[in-house]
């Protein structure tokens, strides 16, 4: 029998007064770990919120691992673990009252593995949460998602303000939690690192709309940085994949996207020297990417 | 299968707050054993004043402080969206926190009721031609409580929940005073007989029905909601 899909969006609009979510088509198989990335505001959480069934979109479809949502949320929050950067726990309680908290919810819940995790994590269960670090807190929130085993995670920003370690620990567990190859991570990040490191598909937004989303491969492998040399200042060729151009003198650096093996020989043909082809990591894609979608929405704007 | 997570919700957050709870019942019922010793020591008036303020006193301040941390600061500390990650709707939500301050305070409430109504007529404070008013007055005092918590629920903001006490407190001030002068009923308030005319039930049946309908139309609204976080 088919499995559902982990998540399916289509034409998700949300309308805020200083903000609009418009036409979002997002999807992904189970199994599969889909990284959101874009700059702040750019709708990353709107569109997790959404997912989780915590807000209901203006018009199109949620369906998250076959439950339309946020309608059938009750049954789709079975099998979801959430965790956001704006998500906290009860102060004045322990972990274990945490835990035991979850356990009376859950039937999944794996006492084991709970175990497992804080030992792990260098947590202890008799632990005040008022007392612990921030490092710490997430890791106690990803315990108490995980442990229920869920089908899938739903993380917003779960990386955000961990040093180096901590950060490495809950990207570590975050893939050992895919070791069943049913399930599924959809998250976001300001951390291109970490997208690049864990996602199978990537998805960039901006203002509100997808820009771009691939699966990682394609997404990295359509991503190249030219640089050339100019002698005799000629006009580069006017090609609509061309995201960004950065002059000195003679040389030239251009980043495209869509790259094949035909765009050398164009810039070739316009009279340019290609000195070196370069891939570009995640960062300089994201970088790449906001400044463009930044320079179209001006131009939409003046249009 | 889905079975609802109310029971959990309803108990976690009875372990939240028990410790609160204990102490304002610890609270209450020293006040009340302190009362008989009261009684004859000092002028009448004196005593239902006193009795009035060392009985509700505890008790609304309980109810307040329930619904301000069950309810207000699951929004202000942000635990709610650790609570909605769960298997639970927003209607659902209100249900659980209805579930835990409704019947906390009807407790609270019922005996101090309980307590007033021996005092005031038990020991022949009041005459009985009070009773209706009293009752009222207690009513009153609930139906102020479930308007207040209806708000909490709504706008879980701290802003608007005390803005909504203070009103609600006044609101109530003013109401009992204004029905204290209705002829129909301080016509009998000083006599030796409870008399329910027409005006005195009709009061008592509204109160009830206000109090009923705060809490359905929170649990309309918030099974409406499509935003809840």
């Amino acid at each position: 029998m088919d499995l559902p899909l982990a998540v399916e969006c289509k034409g998700l609009t949300k309308d805020y007064s200083h903000f609009k979510l418009q036409g979002v088509d997002l999807s992904f198989e189970q199994g599969a770990v889909m990284g959101l990335v874009g700059p702040n505001g750019a709708g990353k959480s709107t569109i997790l919120r959404l997912v989780m069934g915590l807000l209901g979109p203006d018009a199109g479809s949620i369906r998250v691992l076959g439950h339309a949502m946020p309608d059938e949320q009750i049954a789709a929050k079975r099998n979801i673990g959430f965790i956001s950067d704006d998500m906290r726990l009860y102060e004045s309680e322990t972990i274990a009252f945490h835990m035991d908290f979850i356990k009376s919810i859950f039937d999944t819940w794996d006492a084991d593995y709970a175990d497992i995790l804080l030992r792990r994590f260098d947590l202890h269960k008799h632990q005040k949460v008022k007392g612990l670090s921030h490092g710490q807190r997430v890791k106690a929130t990803l315990l108490l998602a995980l442990a229920r085993r869920p089908r899938l995670l739903v993380f917003d920003e779960p990386t955000t303000g961990l040093d180096p370690a901590v950060r490495k620990e809950v990207l570590d567990e975050m893939m050992n939690a895919l070791a069943d190859e049913t399930r599924s991570i959809l998250f976001s990040s300001h951390n291109t690192l970490d997208i690049e490191q864990i996602s199978d598909y990537i998805t960039f937004i901006y203002g509100g709309r997808i820009i771009e989303s691939r699966n990682k491969e394609d997404f990295m492998d359509g991503w190249r940085r030219l640089r050339l040399t100019n002698m005799q200042s000629k006009p580069l060729p006017n090609l609509p994949n061309i995201k960004d151009i950065q002059q000195s003198g003679h040389l030239c650096a251009v980043t495209v996207n869509e790259y094949d093996e035909s765009v050398p020989a164009q810039f070739n043909s316009a009279g340019q020297v290609i000195t070196a082809i370069e891939r570009l990591s995640l960062e300089e894609i994201f970088l790449a990417n906001v400044k463009c979608a930044k320079a179209m929405t001006m131009m939409e704007f003046i249009q | 299968m889905n079975v609802s997570i109310i029971p959990q919700l309803v108990k976690k957050d009875f372990l939240l707050v028990y410790r609160t709870l204990l102490m304002f019942a610890l609270v209450s019922l020293s006040f009340i054993g302190i009362l008989p010793l009261l009684h004859g020591n000092i002028p009448n008036w004196v005593l239902i004043n006193i009795g009035f303020m060392m009985l509700l006193g505890p008790a609304a301040t309980c109810g307040i402080v329930l619904l301000m941390k069950t309810n207000v600061f699951e929004k202000e500390k942000s635990t709610q969206p650790f609570i909605m990650s769960l298997p639970v709707s927003a209607k659902e939500f209100t249900q659980a926190k209805l579930l835990i301050n409704l019947p906390v305070f009807t407790v609270f409430w019922l005996v101090v009721s309980a307590v007033a109504f021996y005092f005031a007529f038990g020991l022949g404070l009041f005459p009985q031609g009070a009773v209706p008013f009293v009752t009222m007055v207690f009513l009153g005092i609930f139906v102020a409580y479930t308007c207040i918590l209806s708000v909490s629920l709504l706008f879980q903001s701290l802003p608007m929940t005390v803005l909504s006490i203070l009103i609600f407190e006044l609101g109530t001030s003013a109401y009992l005073w204004t029905i204290a002068f209705l002829d129909p009923v301080a016509h009998f308030v000083y006599g030796p007989v409870m008399v329910w005319n027409t005006t005195a039930t009709t009061i008592v049946t509204v109160q009830v029905l206000v109090a009923v309908f705060a809490i359905l139309m929170t649990l309309h609204i918030q099974g409406t909601k499509r935003d809840f976080i």
